[in-house]
């Protein structure tokens, strides 16, 4: 595979599955992303992201067992990749570094 | 949290709204139901506990809803394969496309400039049919016309005696609006400066409410103000510029100290493009009063240009056509040689069509030369297509060689011949979908356009149009198959054991590859004659002599005898002037229509009257006999007739006949000239000698070379002389308008579609000869290793096409002879001679074409190594 994209939705929900570690599943994170980012999140684009995700090889799932709060349904976990957690860092990383690019004069509004 | 206890009681109260249940099942693949409907249960349960049963079902629905996304989407196990394979094919397609970008950019130029072509056809066609169907009463809207006996034959003639409108309504009660209608030449001021000729039309209020003309500024019922005028956008934006001008006051000049000041108090919208007639002033048509008061409203025997009549449902025409026996009767009674049999309705919905047979009326007589063009315009798209669709097969059959491995394959695998069959017309499928795209675009944004601006007119063509929704599918369809099925068919016939084997030898013999090549090469070199001639055709129409002589000829209209005299001494003294002449008509200008009486038969023939100057200064040539002389009283009976008129006449010299009961003898003959452009035909024409109180027009020869400054002085001395009247005159060679422009248009048209049509079938054989010589590069490079020269292997290229060529020509050259006489008996009246000449030309570009081909081919040939070519695998 040749450069990594994240979008920047599908980084969220990364981070996320991250954050939840053993019990990242779609109706926990889309809390989760509810909860921290204090946007409305639909669980439908959580699924729509994390099997994306899980098809460019970021993260792995297995089932869980049964639970009745689910009517008897199993639950999909996931888990981060190491390749998810390279895409992650590189994500992070050019974040990072173009921002420190950026001169402080930029920022300096009442000079000017 | 819910212990599980408690859950298993309230279940059965909170369960899962049944039918978004049943909807989620049916979409969601099975693998995913599971942990998919867990979470949207598991947000189901606690929304009942935090807001209630009513909301967690609705937040429930509107998750299934969004769920309802491709991830989670069931695809159908039956299709699943056939989806595949079709995956497959594009797949393929689209790789052997790219793999050969020159084959695939012929085909889709062919295919697309083909389709643009047939676009443009079909506005063309839509245009020619859609003219005045954009009133909206035009089922309910009659003209009146009335048949009557012309030299013999019954003539349906569309205007109408000046009172029978007003009679009409008065007397019946089924017919609910009528409007009359009159155009006149009269000059229109605004301020000091914007003074013009224009054309008014006189007309009944109700004209607006019967035609569907929508005003874009004024009242509801402009007209009913006498001192109303309603204007067309064009002549308010010539006048008033892009300026609101209701209000505005603009002055009617009818006649010398005939004037009338009107207040604009409508501006219609822009026309639409497809209309046989509309306005650019309407005024009351009570206006005649003032403009004209010795024309008699209730005379009988005078006729206004058009009547039209509105009923509410055609059971109501029946009953108003059957009482119009009062009408024929009163008509004949005051009209006594020239009797009416009988009046009839022409319907608005089909007076464009039928224009053709209406003598006079206002929709003109466009409609045949439209059909016409629209029926050329079916048979040319339908040529083009065939001719893209051959590219498509040659190269389709020549580049399987390169696909030979990829289908042995498939066959080896399984595949039997039906699906090789439909993978190739998918293909086929693929690139016409493409194709028809570009070419919907070409045609829309260039194709259109560009007819539009050549013939000058506008055809509202839209691409928000249902016909075209089908139009387009059947053009698809139809290429399509005639395009993809041989290929197809020929390409899945291939046996593997023979492929695999190497033995197999395509596209070598194919003898129907040839026969295309030869199609396209004859429809190629038939296009082009036709343009050749075409070409030759205008040089022969602008070269045509016009029977007299327009060059040094100038004239100007006058508005009486008095402007006439002052007009005269104020030229006479030039020096450049060699002669001035008055008259009452004026060649290419007007004429009228005169009923000849000899003792044995009628004749209807145009009648100019002009002074003994007149014929002298046009030009115009005597065959025999003598023209009229200055101060001979007696040749106020006399006349001289044309050629055409004495060719009917036994001893034309001398004749005798009688207009309206006085006498006439012919004194002299006048070489056919033509009067009009030479769309129509020389009509039997006599001179008379016009009173010097009827001269309308002056008319001056001047010395060679003197013509611009006679010109000059002319308007100079009209704008000192009648600063109030607009100059309505210029060169006698200008008469004709827009023929020479109109002339042009027609080879624009055919050298263009001459172009598209060479280039695509230029194309589609730089394809041929491009896959047959790479097909055949170890046979080049051996006989070049072995010593053969370029004019050998040039002439061993050429063989195989040479034949074909000769054919092709052979068939094209008198294909293209009766397809020019055909079109030229369809279009003109008078046109060149046709001789062969053109083939010489046509010819010519295709030899040119395929030497062109074979050269770059050779060139490449003669450069690259034999070592490459032999290496080959």
């Amino acid at each position: 595979m040749g450069r990594t994209y994240l979008g920047e939705f599908e980084e969220i929900v990364l981070l996320t599955v991250g954050i939840l570690y053993e019990d990242a599943y779609a109706v926990a994170i889309t809390k989760e992303i509810t909860k921290q980012s204090a946007r409305p999140v639909n669980v439908s684009a959580v699924h729509k992201s994390l099997y994306r995700l899980e098809k460019k090889g970021m993260l792995k799932s297995k089932l869980s067992d049964p639970e009745s709060k689910r009517g008897g349904k199993r639950k999909r976990l996931f888990m981060i990749t190491p390749y998810g957690k390279t895409a992650l860092d590189e994500s992070m990383d050019l974040r990072t570094k173009m921002r420190n690019q950026i001169p402080d004069l930029a920022f300096k509004w009442d000079i000017r | 949290m819910l212990s599980n206890g408690t859950l298993d009681k309230v279940s059965k109260r909170i369960n899962i709204p049944k039918i978004p249940h049943a909807f989620f099942k049916w979409y969601c693949k099975t693998e995913k139901y599971e942990e998919l409907h867990g979470d949207l249960e598991e947000f189901y349960y606690e929304k009942v506990e935090e807001a209630g049963l009513t909301k967690a079902r609705l937040f429930y629905i509107w998750n299934v809803i969004r769920c309802f996304q491709p991830y989670a989407w069931r695809i159908p196990e039956s299709q699943n394969s056939t989806i595949i394979m079709f995956k497959n094919y594009f797949k393929t397609s689209y790789r052997s496309m790219m793999r050969h970008p020159l084959n695939s950019f012929i085909n889709l130029f062919g295919l697309s400039a083909a389709i643009g072509v047939c676009v443009v056809g079909y506005a063309f066609i839509k245009y020619t049919f859609k003219i005045d169907q954009f009133h909206e009463n035009r089922n309910e809207v009659y003209l009146t016309t009335f048949f009557a006996d012309r030299e013999g034959v019954e003539q349906q003639n569309g205007t109408t005696p000046t009172p029978f409108g007003a009679a009409l309504k008065d007397d019946l009660e089924s017919i609910t609006k009528v409007t009359r209608l009159e155009d006149r030449k009269v000059v229109v001021k605004y301020d000091a400066l914007k003074v013009f000729h224009e054309s008014v039309s006189y007309v009944d209020p109700e004209f607006l409410e019967m035609f569907t003309f929508p005003l874009k500024w004024g009242s509801k019922k402009p007209l009913d103000d006498l001192n109303g005028i309603v204007l067309s956008e064009k002549m308010s934006e010539k006048y008033f510029g892009k300026e609101y001008s209701i209000g505005e006051t603009v002055k009617l000049i009818f006649g010398p100290d005939n004037s009338k000041i009107f207040t604009v108090t409508g501006v219609a919208k822009e026309f639409p493009g497809a209309r046989s007639f509309d306005f650019d002033f309407l005024i009351n048509f009570e206006n005649f009063r003032t403009s004209d008061p010795e024309y008699d409203l209730n005379d009988w025997s005078r006729f206004v240009d058009a009547t039209f009549i509105q009923v509410n449902s055609s059971s109501n025409l029946q009953f108003v056509e059957e009482r119009m026996e009062k009408y024929r009767q009163a008509q004949n009674e005051m009209q006594s040689d020239w009797h009416i049999t009988s009046f009839a309705f022409e319907p608005l919905v089909t007076l464009f069509e039928n224009s053709a047979n209406i003598r006079g009326d206002v929709a003109g007589d466009g409609f045949m030369d439209l059909y016409n063009s629209s029926l050329s315009f079916i048979i040319i798209g339908f040529f083009v297509l065939v001719l893209a669709a051959s590219n498509y097969i040659n190269i389709a059959i020549v580049s399987a060689v390169k696909r030979l491995k990829e289908i042995g394959l498939r066959k080896v695998i399984g595949a039997n011949r039906s699906m090789v069959i439909v993978q190739f017309l998918a293909e086929n499928l693929m690139m016409m979908l493409i194709a028809l795209s570009i070419g919907l675009a070409l045609g829309a944004s260039v194709f259109v356009p560009w007819l539009e601006n050549t013939m000058s007119f506008d055809m509202d063509f839209t691409l928000n149009d249902r016909l075209l929704l089908i139009f387009l599918p059947s053009i698809l369809l139809f290429t399509g198959l005639i395009s993809g099925l041989y290929p197809a068919f020929y390409i899945s016939k291939f046996q593997v054991a023979n492929i695999f084997r190497g033995s197999f030898r395509v596209g070598k013999k194919n003898y129907l590859t040839r026969i295309f090549l030869g199609f396209q090469l004859l429809l190629a070199c038939v296009i082009i004659s036709v343009a050749v001639i075409f070409t030759q055709n205008t040089n022969y129409q602008l070269n045509r002599s016009w029977g007299y002589e327009k060059e040094q000829a100038l004239f100007v209209k006058v508005p009486d005898r008095s402007a006439f005299d002052q007009l005269q001494s104020a030229l006479v003294q030039d020096p450049n002037v060699l002669s001035i002449a008055g008259s009452s008509h004026h060649l290419g200008r007007s004429s009228i229509n005169a009923l000849l009486d000899f003792p044995e038969r009628q004749y209807e023939v145009r009648q100019m009257s002009v002074d003994h100057n007149y014929f002298q200064t046009m030009g115009l040539q005597l065959k025999e006999g003598r023209f009229f002389e200055a101060h001979r009283k007696s040749d106020n009976e006399t006349v001289v007739i044309n050629e055409t008129l004495a060719s009917n006449l036994e001893d034309p010299i001398g004749a005798t006949f009688k207009i309206d009961d006085n006498s006439f003898e012919v004194i002299g003959v006048v070489k056919d000239f033509h009067s009009y452009n030479f769309y129509s035909k020389i009509k039997p024409t006599i001179f008379r000698v016009s009173e010097p109180s009827d001269y309308k027009f002056l008319t001056l020869r001047v010395n060679s070379g003197s013509e611009d400054r006679a010109y000059e002085k002319l308007q100079s001395e009209w704008a000192s002389l009648f600063p109030e009247i607009p100059f309505d005159g210029g060169y006698q060679e200008d008469v004709w308008g827009n023929f020479s422009e109109d002339i042009r248009d027609g080879d624009r048209f055919w050298r263009a579609l001459a172009l598209v049509v060479v280039s695509i079938a230029g194309l589609g054989l730089y394809g041929l000869v491009t896959l047959n010589v790479s097909g055949r590069s170890k046979e080049f490079s051996i006989r070049k290793v072995l010593g053969a020269e370029l004019v050998n292997i040039f002439s061993n290229i050429t063989r195989q096409y040479s034949l074909v060529f000769f054919l092709a020509l052979a068939i094209a050259a008198p294909a293209s002879y009766y397809l020019v006489a055909l079109i030229f008996n369809i279009f003109f009246v008078y046109y060149m001679p046709l001789n062969y000449s053109f083939f010489i030309f046509s010819s010519g570009i295709l030899v040119f074409v395929l030497l062109a081909v074979v050269g770059t081919q050779l060139r490449r040939l003669t450069r690259s190594n034999p070592v490459d070519g032999l290496k080959v695998e």
